[in-house]
């Protein structure tokens, strides 16, 4: 057991970051104070992350056999349950560590150029630098439910920050939207920590000693101790591992926007572009796909779990790729790439490539992080204009952006050499050929699979050409009023106005926003300051190489090294060994470096390229000259899904809750029985004041009656006792 | 040391109303009220004051295993004596009472205009009662406590309530005094089982009679003891209050005055919760296991029910009065599960369900006081004019909602780590009902989530929609004063659970073990170790 007490550095510089910004900067409102704290403790952060998982105690956590643990304190313990607030970076945590706290610097002084002159500057970082100290907080923590902290926290930052523009209503609608479906993924989460703590007797993720108690760690205890389920639907529902599983990736499902709980993700765009950037693309929702993969031991015990994250992984990746293709906003098509983004990662750890899946995290939060800052960027440069069909020829008048976005198109479509290209087509490999946890003849199988996922490819290449076409080729739309703008524009003309007087006066407008305005008649894009590219340049150049890290064998021998494929390496040891005979073939087969399996490998990964220089060649063709083309209405609709949601899911059920429950069942029924005792009582009352009417000659005749009675009784019960 | 020893307990009981008297005098003599919230607010500090000698690591256990004990004989003719004291149990609610008491006064202070004599000697006598039922062993005193708690809410609503205050005052008392009724013939009917079966004459002593039964000297036969046990449940039940008996609640909580609404979340509440835990568990263990499917059912239908219903309210504050049935619905469920993580999360929620949605109440009442409305559609935009307040709204909303790191998350996710391990329900190994049980309690979670998030954007997001909103002052240094201690309490109870916890643990672990190991069997309250140690905070 290690442990380095720096560990803790890491999430609490942030924390410490967002409380001075909170207490203090909201007294200064100074934009260089604000920015210096918040970047600065990211910095260290930063710092930190990187000496601990490289260089401290030999090494580095990276290297090292054994997680680096920090114990700070122990949080909740009754009976045999125990939840320590206890840190731990192993190698799995420590490259998310990393590039967390690296992307996340370069978002953080992007954004102070972004924000600049916002009423909300010190706010806006305080959201911020406690997102970080909750996203480390989840990569870190050394247990279930200290993870489950962080996962709680970064809903809640998303939340803060989705809503940072309190006055625009979509914004604080989408935040509630995002908050509710986490919840309902956090229920999984919720379910599958009881579920394993049942049946394993512990929630730490390492083997530790605090306080001279021994806990153990439960993927060892499921590993040594426990056998793989067998593959029916009966498992899911049996208690045991695949339970598990399956609840966790519920969980997954709604902080990685998977389906069914993928609405809220494109509507979070509603925030400001950094928070989309860091929180949406690159960091927060790529939770799922580390919580899957931290739990790896317990999902290969899990077959049908696994073949449900394959398959969901791989239909969501598709149905959000249809959409992006349709959207116009430009940073809806980022998003519904990212949903798409994120399916493949599932895919990947579906199929077991969980090395793989990471990588593929990793590669994303480069490219994607870029392709956000970019478009935040244009939308900087366009005064606000997020909408595709008003833009067009930017390269001419931001040379810088387009250069770096164009390395991160290039990137995400699968251009060899490219970041992208290394990771997705691992993961099509992968989906072929590799591992298999799900038994033959299911249906949708691998070969299934990893059509739906090629199909995907091809279409990523298309609507990532479509939104560089419309963006930065062709002609000038600055000032094109669209069709279903114009009458819209029409009505709003008093409104657009009354803004304008509100600017001037500037006080009763703290809502700072993003919010549409007309372009003026003389509007020329401009590029963004140097805080801005700076980052973007950085960006750039690690998706450009970022994934030469992980080059497998099959593409390195090309040029005659043998073993380049670090990143797999790295993070075998986390990786459980399964045991079953299926896994153990499937792994020898992976390693092996047979000239047919390196062959195969090749052969698909060619045709990879093809496919991402045909979606290319595609986008351009049908987008380089009509670039408003309509596409199928559907699609732009977002396949309904929400108004499905909204009619058959929330407004039954808020009828129900008004109508039954409450005017129902509370004031109608319960109320009515108590209300209705009462109204007895009044009446019984009533009725027997008509007795008690004051004359003795009435009573006289009702005394007269009860005792006749009386006695009419004792003759009937004597008669009776003599017969 | 002595004297304190045993007559702390007595002084809690007693300071309020010795407030309550100088208050009348006052009154009498000086014919000016305007003092009087400074002598309230004075003598509720003192007793919250008092009180922290709870902590005091020189307590030893009494006779009976109780800290600050004292019996002395009170009625000799009925064999009732003034019993009392605490235990890990009773502990932190004495504290939580004497605590939010100074809170609640300074909610009122410009908030009462008329009578206020009489609604300050209602709020220290309050204090008495409440205080009297927590520390309690005998059945008699503890039933006059019971009972005296009752008068003053009665009048606390019934005059200084909103404008449908008679019909709330009249609805609360009747549904709580129907159910204590109910007790009174059991307390009584215990006293009579008691003198016939030992001989000794009879006993309403809450020891003696668990001590009869231990030994064997009193066995209750199993039918009456089922009745005995429906009698205690559904007056406690109507107090908690468990669906179906909710429906008193929001009329009582949207009627009260602030300091009402939040001593009655805070405190009055948990009488219910106490009472079963103390009185259920303690004298009928065999019939608490064998009916807690229907309390375990009834708990998850009032979480769910109370959510879904919450979330259609137009009214703020008979919202979060249905949020309470909600949260309250956890607190049966963990006690019902007979498990140490269930049973300490069930007291730590109704510790932190008190700090929570008292804070709720208070931020209700300040708002209302402003604008004389408490409709969610009178407001929006809030978070402009009363920044401050959003904030603190929002905190307090997220430690209703659960959130880690504050306080009501702990307790929740106790709770239903204890359901889910539970084996109260195993009844047929085929299904597993603790754990459904579990996942449908679990949703009210997710709803939590829905009510509260949608009120707090209708009510502060946005642009004002009333001009009347526009000019809202933001709070006031003194309104921000009494909500600090609970924030702190909020962040403190969600982060440092374990010294609360640590107090609790051998009452809770006597408890759950004579239930579920051997009903009257063992238990030793003088095997407790003290519910005072080493190192903690106040």
């Amino acid at each position: 057991m290690v442990e380095n007490n720096l560990l803790s550095i890491i999430i609490f510089a942030p924390l410490a970051g967002a409380l001075i910004n909170w207490l203090i900067g909201g007294r200064l409102r100074n934009e260089l104070f604000s920015g210096v704290v918040a970047c600065g403790t990211i910095f260290v952060s930063m710092v930190v992350a990187f000496y601990i998982a490289f260089f401290a105690d030999h090494g580095g956590a990276l290297h090292a056999e054994k997680p680096v643990l920090d114990h700070l304190w122990t949080w909740i313990q009754v009976g045999n349950f125990r939840a320590d607030f206890g840190l731990g970076m192993d190698r799995l945590s420590g490259i998310y560590a990393c590039f967390i706290t690296f992307v996340g610097l370069l978002i953080h002084i992007f954004a102070t150029g972004y924000m600049k002159g916002d009423k909300g500057f010190y706010r806006f970082f305080a959201y911020l630098n406690l997102f970080m100290f909750s996203m480390l907080t989840l990569i870190l923590a050394d247990n279930f439910l200290l993870m489950f902290v962080g996962w709680e926290g970064v809903g809640l930052c998303s939340y803060l920050l989705i809503g940072f523009y309190t006055k625009r209503n979509e914004a604080r609608e989408a935040a509630k939207k995002a908050f509710v479906m986490n919840r309902i993924g956090d229920w999984g989460v919720l379910m599958g920590i009881f579920l394993i703590f049942t049946l394993t007797g512990s929630i730490s993720f390492f083997d530790k000693v605090v306080d001279g108690q021994q806990v153990h760690s439960v993927f060892t205890f499921v590993a040594e101790h426990m056998t793989a389920d067998p593959f029916t639907w009966g498992a899911i529902f049996a208690g045991g591992l695949t339970s598990a599983a399956v609840l966790f990736f519920i969980g997954a499902t709604g902080k990685s926007a998977q389906i069914p709980l993928l609405t809220w993700l494109p509507d979070a765009m509603a925030g400001p572009t950094p928070v989309s950037a860091l929180i949406h693309a690159a960091t927060m929702v790529t939770a799922g796909v580390y919580l899957v993969v931290r739990a790896n031991a317990i999902y290969q015990f899990a077959p049908t779990a696994m073949w449900i994250v394959a398959v969901i992984g791989a239909a969501t990746a598709i149905f959000a790729a249809t959409i992006a293709i349709a959207q116009n906003d430009i940073k809806k098509v980022l998003a519904y790439s990212t949903v798409s983004q994120l399916g493949f990662m599932f895919l990947a750890a579906g199929v077991g490539a969980f090395t793989v899946a990471i990588f593929h995290v990793m590669t994303h939060a480069f490219f994607k992080a870029l392709l956000f800052l970019g478009s935040g960027s244009v939308i900087h440069g366009m005064h606000h204009e997020q909408d595709m069909r008003k833009m067009g020829n930017l390269k001419k008048y931001m040379p810088i952006t387009f250069i770096t976005m164009a390395m991160g198109w290039l990137a995400i479509c699968g251009i060899p050499i490219w970041a992208g290209f290394f990771s997705k087509d691992e993961i099509l490999y992968k989906t072929f050929a590799a591992d298999r946890y799900f038994p033959a003849g299911v249906f949708p199988g691998e070969e299934f699979l990893w059509g739906i996922a090629a199909i995907t490819a091809i279409l990523t290449a298309v609507y990532m050409t479509r939104m560089m076409v419309m963006t930065f080729w062709g002609t000038e739309r600055f000032h094109e009023v669209l069709p279903d703008e114009a009458h819209a524009d029409a009505a709003h003309d008093d409104t657009h106005h009354h803004d304008a007087e509100h600017d001037a006066v500037h006080d009763d407008h703290d809502d700072e926003d993003e919010h549409h305005h007309a372009l003026p008649a003389g509007f020329r894009p401009h590029e963004s300051p140097w805080v801005m590219t700076m980052p973007l340049i950085i960006l750039a150049f690690l998706s450009t190489v970022g994934g030469l890290v992980g080059v497998p064998y099959a593409m390195s021998s090309l040029v005659g090294i043998k073993e380049a494929n670090t990143f797999e390496h790295v993070l075998e040891p986390v990786i459980a060994e399964n045991k079953t005979e299926t896994a153990i073939k499937a792994k020898e087969n992976a390693e092996s470096h047979e000239p047919e399996v390196v062959q195969k490998e090749r052969m698909l990964a060619g045709l990879s390229v093809v496919m991402a220089v045909f979606g290319i060649v595609l986008g351009f063709a049908l987008f380089l000259k009509s670039p408003l083309r309509k596409m199928p209405k559907i699609l732009e609709q977002k396949w309904r899904l929400d108004e499905l949601y909204n009619g058959y899911i929330v407004d039954p059920i808020t009828r129900l809750s008004r109508e039954r429950l409450w005017k129902g069942f509370d004031v109608g029924f319960i109320d009515g029985i108590v209300n209705g005792i009462g109204h007895f009582v009044m009446e019984a009352g009533n009725l027997v004041r008509g007795l008690q009417v004051g004359f003795v000659r009435s009573y006289a005749a009702i005394i007269l009656l009860g005792a006749l009675a009386v006695i009419g009784y004792f003759i009937y019960y004597g008669l009776k006792l003599v017969a | 040391m002595d004297f304190l020893n045993e007559n702390l307990l007595t002084i809690l009981i007693l300071l309020p109303v010795i407030g309550a008297v100088l208050t009348l005098a006052h009154q009498m003599f000086w014919k000016q009220e305007g003092q009087l919230k400074w002598l309230t607010l004075g003598f509720t500090t003192l007793n919250f004051v008092v009180s922290l000698a709870l902590f005091s690591k020189s307590a030893v256990a009494g006779p009976s295993g109780y800290f600050f004990e004292k019996n002395v004989p009170w009625i000799k003719a009925i064999g009732t004596n003034y019993h009392i004291g605490v235990d890990g149990l009773s502990f932190w609610l004495v504290i939580l009472t004497t605590f939010i008491m100074p809170i609640a006064v300074l909610s009122t202070w410009h908030a009462v205009d008329k009578k206020r004599t009489a609604f300050y000697i209602f709020l220290l006598l309050l204090e008495s009662a409440m205080i009297g039922v927590f520390v309690s062993l005998d059945l008699l005193v503890f039933y006059l406590f019971f009972e005296a708690s009752l008068v003053p809410m009665f009048f606390l609503i019934g005059i200084w309530g909103g404008d449908n205050r008679i019909y709330a005052a009249v609805k609360f008392f009747i549904f709580t005094a129907f159910g204590s009724l109910l007790m009174l013939v059991a307390i009584i009917a215990l006293f009579f089982l008691y003198a016939d079966q030992t001989g000794l004459g009879g006993s309403f002593d809450l020891i003696a009679i668990m001590n009869a039964m231990k030994v064997g000297t009193l066995v209750i036969p199993p039918q009456t003891g089922t009745l005995l046990f429906l009698a205690f449940a559904l007056a406690f039940a109507i107090k908690v209050p468990l669906f179906p008996f909710h429906t008193w609640l929001p009329d009582a909580h949207t009627e009260a005055p602030t300091a009402g609404s939040v001593i009655l979340a805070a405190v009055l509440l948990k009488m219910g919760t106490y009472g079963l835990m103390r009185f259920n568990f303690g004298l009928f263990p065999d019939q608490s296991k064998e009916w807690a499917w229907l309390f375990i059912a009834l708990a998850i239908v009032g979480i769910i029910y109370g959510a879904l219903v919450a979330m259609v309210q137009p009214d703020v504050k008979r919202l979060v009065a249905y949020s309470s049935v909600a949260h309250m619905g956890f607190v049966i469920l963990g006690m019902f599960s007979f498990t140490e993580q269930g049973m300490q999360g069930a007291l730590y929620t109704m510790l932190s369900h008190g700090v929570t949605t008292g804070a709720l109440f208070l931020l209700v009442g300040f708002i209302y006081e402003r604008r004389h409305t408490r409709e969610i559609t009178a407001f929006g935009g809030l978070s402009s004019p009363m920044p401050i307040y959003a904030t603190i709204f929002v905190i307090t909303t997220m430690a209703s909602i659960g959130l880690p790191f504050l306080n009501g998350f702990v307790g929740e996710f106790l709770i239903m780590v204890g359901m889910f391990q539970s084996q109260v329900l195993a009844i047929t190994t085929s299904v597993n009902w603790n754990i459904i049980a579990t996942m449908f309690a679990g949703t009210g979670v997710i709803f939590a989530a829905v009510y509260l998030l949608w009120m707090v954007q209708r009510v502060f997001f946005g642009k004002v929609t009333v001009d009347k909103n526009k000019g809202l002052a933001d709070l006031s240094w003194r309104e921000i004063g009494l909500m600090i201690p609970l924030l702190f309490l909020m962040v403190y109870m969600g982060v440092f659970p374990k010294p609360f916890l640590a107090r609790s643990e051998s009452a809770i672990k006597a408890i759950q073990e004579r239930v579920m190991h051997q009903a009257g069997g063992t238990v030793d309250h003088a095997e407790a170790k003290p519910p005072v140690s080493g190192d903690e905070h106040k």
